[in-house]
């Protein structure tokens, strides 16, 4: 136990361990923000993995086929939207079961991802840090923050720009009624589906980005398990903030830093079970959500298939 | 019947087209389709004792299906199968190794350790969502993962799961394998070795369909799954019904899970990394694509295990793999388009007489 | 707001000419002609299921019609959805409220509109709305904190910020007092109209038509059958056009929705019915009537004691919204009590506790304090349907929500609370629920293709059949009837009154929950008020006078 006590101590002491936490962070919210998004209007997505893991594809193969970073970045944006297309036609126009269509989109995106990758071999990159002056010199957390790639960097404008709009525009007023009370928002004359489609849309954007970020940026190159299930903790994510963008990146952080600390203790010569350890972030997740779902509020109709006619 | 064939023909023209798209995909990637199909076949079907095998891999993912029915008509979403079997099978793996005793009492023991072992995983899910709260499609999910690092660490260590350092090579991390007598036994049909779990899968089948369709429990059950507040009217407690059904479709998953590992097919009778081999999610997948119907899902586990049987053919053919989780799923995603346009049209053609007619069409 | 639009002259404000729809096989709408002018008030009359739901519902862009044209200012236009409607000035006030419960009340107000989202703008359109009306609102409460009968002033505000020539009211009073419909009728007559608006007002109350309209078309089937100034009409003219047969008014003024403001039927005094219906047996007239006759036990049927449901308890089947702001309880210390035999009428505007009431008589949400007692016996609320099993018998108001389930055959929606009647150490004997649902099936005359028929293949009419036949048959001790007629024809509203007084005939305890006073007054010997979750006042029949109720309803104890 004292071992534990001085790893975590070590850890939060340690400059390299916050990098790693904010890593994570940034790639769950990635996922999360747009996820956060898609269930304020009414829908649960759990294929956020496959749109993860299919933007990480796409920007592995975009920066092979043309070596630049932003053409990289646009492959992994259409992969993750091409996966959010299938999503939200099959479970939003064609009624077919949300859950099953993740389900089976997740199955299938990992194969066909593991199956080209092997055909395809897209070679490895690491995109270069951007080191902002100033800011980056704040103790402890600063280089965490400021000094690291442009697609990290990306998420800063995200986040807001994401609250602007569900709770500024039009668009994401229509949005919120649809997933609250879609068979009023049907009688002002919003097309429900339609937005709903269109927040999964967000949803495949944002996963594209954050496949993007972790191939090119975190890890180097396309592998099997590069989301290895981490798509579903941003997903509960969205549930650990009760459905507020602020609690979503709360959580996002929390459940960062769970998943870097096993990777932050090798390099301070701690040593504890690595299986047990990764385990830990998907145990934290689920007693978080214990511990928080009774005391939060759903949309009203999220993850309830709206058809006209239909109570 | 004019509806009949309309649908008939949906199907039709989108499992030609899942195929052809696999087709596409092959091909693009310097494969030969033809290849691919032969492969496929041979492995499943028409080499010698491959019957034998795909029967014997088609089991547990059935066992598995038949679970996920439960849940699934009591309104459950569970999709945690995958772990709730590996929890099963390490379980199993544990009573089968340490217990001592004459072998088909060990056999008993350790399928009903299986039993326990998916019980309590989907048990956990269930607790936590009738004491919490959390939707159980997370829970599930998530726990999948717990699951397979908890074994992994299991396997790693000789006080669970690990065999004696000379049962195996070094570095190697798996189980002990089971002893002779504690194996499930073999019948011998026709040049294929069918394990008996076989008989055991066809009653649970007729148990299920029994049950659902004929008990007043199945019926309860349904209610609750088709609409709780009138359910929870005439006495049907959610938290009672709905976890006894989280919890036996867990229960399924484990037992397929003990069966996996006394039948042979998967390791060796050994616990080996990757055990559940993604039968947890087929049998799910199963069970969707039969529309939660017991009898339907036997013929869906057959398909579904010649796809995996057949791919261990590929291998000649230069194609990788993992070709055939892409055919599942896009023959899944091509089987859920014709139910859903026939629902689409038939109940708001139906649901909008009525609502129109009390709404004062 | 914009004068000289519509005035009343050669041209109407909306016409619409020719529109057919159907739903299948069912018509909806049959060749018919309307025409709306400014500064009038026109009542579209009809049973439920005659059409004028989706005769509105075409004209506000809704559904679209298999044929017909509609014009505005004597031009004709395309309306494909509610934002075309919008374009042309065309404003419906919604019978179900249209309103999301989670936003504030500026946020629904602009939910619709098209172009940049203006905060500002909006809550002083609100302002201005509210002063010129009269309809003082706060912009920024949150919709689903308001009691109802704001949230139809919020639907009201909505439809009038975009300054529309045409309005319809569908259905507004269901959910106002007796005072509260006056005065919208008087604000409807005094502001709108006089600003030269076209008003349709939609209704199947002849009470309503004869007072607020200044001309009438009358639809049956889909068809209209008769068009007048209502000077010309009167209730027996409009009620035979109605039905499309001589009516006696006396007997079926509760599906005319009349209000009889005499004091008070005389025990004995019963009208007779119209003509036997199908599959009705006739009731037994008893000059003495009433409860006492019935050989009863001397307890209660059903008795309440101090029920108090408070706000987010127990019910995580579904909010029962409640029309008191957060905080207030939605039972309220509620004390009742039915004798066996006995219809208690239970008035009260929507919103005051009918639903929660309803649910802790169901079984789906546990009381927080108070005791309920069936036949004298205590219940224990907090075991699974307890109250089901002490032969609580409920018609609930959705019977999609909690009465019925779709996806299951007629025979099984029909031994829904008692499947063990027809088991056998847990296995269903098939037969027999095939059986006993048949004979069911042919006392109840309900209109299916047989007992294993999907329940979701029968109109809304005989689905509440199956209802009424299963609670029936399984013999209750006490019937709770909430909104029973609602929604339903003639045929069927007389079919189900007379049900509910047979029942009462033969001994069961009534408890009659209906916002519709007509229905109360026809059936109950006793009449209790319910406001705010509790009971309020309390009367014999003979006792009632229509302003007392009226007054008890909108707030004010006897």
């Amino acid at each position: 136990m004292g071992d534990v006590l001085n790893a975590v101590l070590d850890v939060a002491r340690s400059e390299v361990a916050w990098i790693n936490a904010f890593t994570f962070a940034v790639f769950l919210a990635f996922g999360a923000t747009g996820e956060w998004v898609a269930e304020r209007a009414g829908t649960l997505n759990i294929s956020v993995e496959a749109m993860l893991t299919g933007g990480a594809f796409g920007a592995a193969v975009g920066q092979d086929l043309s070596g630049n970073e932003v053409v990289a970045v646009l492959a992994a944006v259409l992969a993750g939207l091409s996966v959010a297309a299938v999503q939200a036609h099959m479970s939003h126009h064609l009624t077919a079961d949300q859950f099953v269509v993740g389900l089976t989109l997740n199955i299938g995106v990992l194969g066909l991802t593991g199956f080209l990758d092997s055909a395809v071999a897209p070679n490895a990159y690491r995109a270069s840090a951007q080191r902002i002056p100033v800011l980056a010199d704040i103790p402890l957390v600063g280089e965490a923050l400021f000094n690291r790639s442009w697609l990290f960097y990306l998420i800063y404008p995200l986040v807001p720009a994401c609250w602007w709009l569900v709770y500024r525009t039009r668009w994401g007023l229509e949005a919120r009624a649809a997933g609250e009370e879609p068979q009023a928002a049907d009688v002002s004359g919003i097309d429900v589906n339609r937005r709903r489609r269109q927040a999964i849309y967000l949803t495949g954007i944002t996963s594209g980005l954050g496949g993007a970020y972790l191939v090119l940026a975190v890890v180097g190159r396309f592998g099997d398990s590069i989301v290895g299930g981490r798509g579903f903790i941003a997903l509960a994510a969205v549930i650990f903030g009760g459905w507020t963008l602020r609690g979503t990146i709360a959580g996002c952080l929390l459940f960062g830093t769970v998943l870097s600390f096993r990777l932050s203790l090798a390099p301070l010569g701690h040593e504890l079970n690595g299986d047990l350890l990764a385990s830990l972030p998907f145990v934290v997740t689920v007693l978080a959500m214990a511990l928080f779902a009774t005391r939060v509020r759903a949309p009203a109709s999220l993850a309830r298939p709206f058809v006209r006619g239909l109570k | 019947m004019k509806a009949e064939a309309e649908v008939g023909v949906y199907y039709l023209v989108s499992i030609a087209a899942a195929l052809l798209l696999s087709a596409a995909l092959v091909e693009a990637t310097g494969g030969s389709w033809a290849d691919v199909v032969g492969a496929l076949l041979n492995g499943s079907v028409l080499k010698p004792g491959r019957i034998g095998l795909t029967i014997g891999v088609a089991v547990p993912m059935l066992i598995v299906a038949l679970g996920t029915v439960i849940s699934t008509r009591a309104g459950l979403v569970n999709i945690g199968q995958e772990g709730q079997l590996l929890v099963g099978a390490a379980a199993a793996t544990y009573v089968g190794v340490e217990l001592g005793g004459p072998g088909p009492l060990v056999v008993v023991a350790l399928i009903l350790a299986g039993v326990a072992g998916g019980a309590l995983w989907a048990g956990v899910a269930a607790v936590l969502r009738y004491w919490r709260g959390v939707p159980e499609v997370l829970t599930t999910l998530l726990m999948v993962t717990i699951a397979t690092q908890l074994v992994g660490y299991g396997l790693k260590n000789q006080r669970f799961l690990l065999a004696p350092a000379d049962g195996r090579a070094n570095r190697q991390q798996i189980s002990e394998q089971l002893a002779e007598d504690r194996r499930l036994g073999r019948l011998v049909l026709l040049g294929n070795e069918l394990p008996v779990s076989v008989f055991l899968a066809v009653a649970l089948v007729a148990l299920l369909s029994l049950v659902m369709a004929r008990t007043v429990f199945g019926f309860r059950l349904r209610m609750l799954g088709s609409n709780a507040r009138t359910a929870r009217r005439v006495g049907v407690s959610e938290v009672r019904y709905g976890g006894a059904a989280l919890v036996a479709s867990g229960a399924m998953a484990g037992l397929a899970g003990a069966v996996m590992l006394a039948g042979g097919n998967f390791g060796n009778y050994t616990l080996v990394p990757g055990f559940s081999s993604g039968i947890g999610w087929t049998g799910l997948l199963v069970a969707l694509v039969a529309r939660q119907r017991a009898v339907s899902a036997v013929g869906v586990a057959l398909v579904f295990a010649a796809l995996r049987t057949g791919s261990g053919f590929l291998a000649a053919t230069g194609v990788e793999r993992r070709i055939t989780n892409v055919v599942e799923a896009l023959l899944v995603l091509a089987l859920l388009i014709p139910p859903a346009l026939v629902f689409l049209r038939h109940r708001r053609r139906a649901m909008g007489l009525s609502a129109e007619q009390l709404r004062d069409g | 707001m914009s004068p000289g639009r519509g005035e009343q002259g050669p041209t109407p404000a909306a016409r619409l000419h020719g529109i057919s729809k159907r739903f299948g096989p069912v018509v909806a709408c049959d060749d018919v002609e309307l025409s709306l002018h400014g500064g009038r008030i026109h009542g579209i009359l009809g049973e439920n299921g005659a059409g004028k739901s989706t005769l509105m519902k075409i004209l506000i862009g809704l559904v679209v019609p298999d044929s017909g044209t509609i014009e505005v200012d004597g031009e004709r236009h395309q309306v494909a959805d509610p934002l075309d409607a919008a374009r042309l000035g065309i404003a419906m006030v919604h019978q179900h409220f249209s309103l999301v419960e989670a936003l504030t009340v500026w946020e629904n107000v602009a939910l619709g509109d098209a172009g940049r989202l203006n905060a500002a703008a909006v809550r002083d359109r609100i302002g201005d709305i509210a002063t010129h009306y009269g309809l003082g609102i706060e912009p920024d409460a949150v919709v689903g904190d308001l009691p109802v009968g704001m949230r139809q002033r919020v639907e009201i505000i909505k439809c009038l910020r975009r300054d529309p020539h045409i309005l319809i009211f569908d259905e507004p009073t269901s959910v106002l007092t007796p005072a509260e419909s006056e005065q919208l009728f008087g604000s409807l007559r005094d502001v709108i109209v006089g600003e030269g608006r076209a008003v349709a007002l939609v209704s199947h109350k002849l009470d309503e038509i004869l007072h607020a309209t200044d001309e009438v078309t009358i639809m049956r089937q889909g068809r209209v059958t008769a068009r007048m100034p209502i000077e010309a009409a009167d209730a027996q003219s409009l009620a035979t056009a109605m039905v499309g047969r001589p009516v006696s008014l006396r007997s079926e003024r509760v599906a005319f929705r009349l209000v009889d403001a005499s004091p008070g039927l005389i025990d004995g005094d019963r009208p007779e019915p119209s003509e036997p219906s199908r599959g009705l047996h006739a009731p037994t007239v008893d000059p003495a009537g009433d409860s006492s006759l019935a050989a009863a036990p001397t307890s209660p049927a059903l008795q309440l004691l101090e029920v108090t449901v408070r706000p987010g308890s127990g019910s995580r089947s579904g909010a029962s919204g409640s029309a008191n702001g957060p905080g207030r309880s939605l039972l309220d210390g509620l004390s009742l009590e039915v004798g066996p035999g006995e219809v208690l009428g239970l008035a009260g505007v929507e919103g005051n506790g009918q639903r929660p009431l309803v649910e802790v008589l169901s079984s789906l949400i546990v009381p927080d304090r108070g005791e309920i007692r069936v036949d004298g016996r205590r219940i224990d609320p907090t075991t699974p349907g307890a109250l089901t099993r002490a032969r609580v018998g409920v018609i609930p108001e959705d019977r999609h929500d909690s009465g019925l389930v779709l996806d299951m055959t007629v025979a099984e929606n029909l031994f829904l609370i008692d499947m063990d009647r027809v088991s056998d150490r847990g296995l269903i004997d098939t037969r027999q629920l095939r059986d006993r649902a048949a004979e069911l099936i042919a006392e109840f005359d309900i209109a299916c293709d047989g007992p294993d028929a999907a329940l979701w293949s029968l109109s809304g009419g005989n689905q509440q059949r199956v209802v009424l036949a299963r609670e029936l048959s399984h013999h209750p001790v006490v019937l709770v009837a909430a909104q029973p007629t609602r929604g339903l024809d003639v045929g069927a509203i007389e079919y189900t009154t007379e049900r509910l007084r047979a029942a009462a005939e033969d001994g069961v305890g009534i408890l009659l929950i209906s916002s519709e006073l007509e229905e109360i007054l026809d059936l109950a010997q006793r009449v209790a008020v319910l406001r705010q979750g509790r009971i309020i006042g309390e009367m014999d029949r003979v006792e009632v006078d229509i302003e007392r109720l009226g007054l008890m309803m909108g707030g004010r104890s006897a």
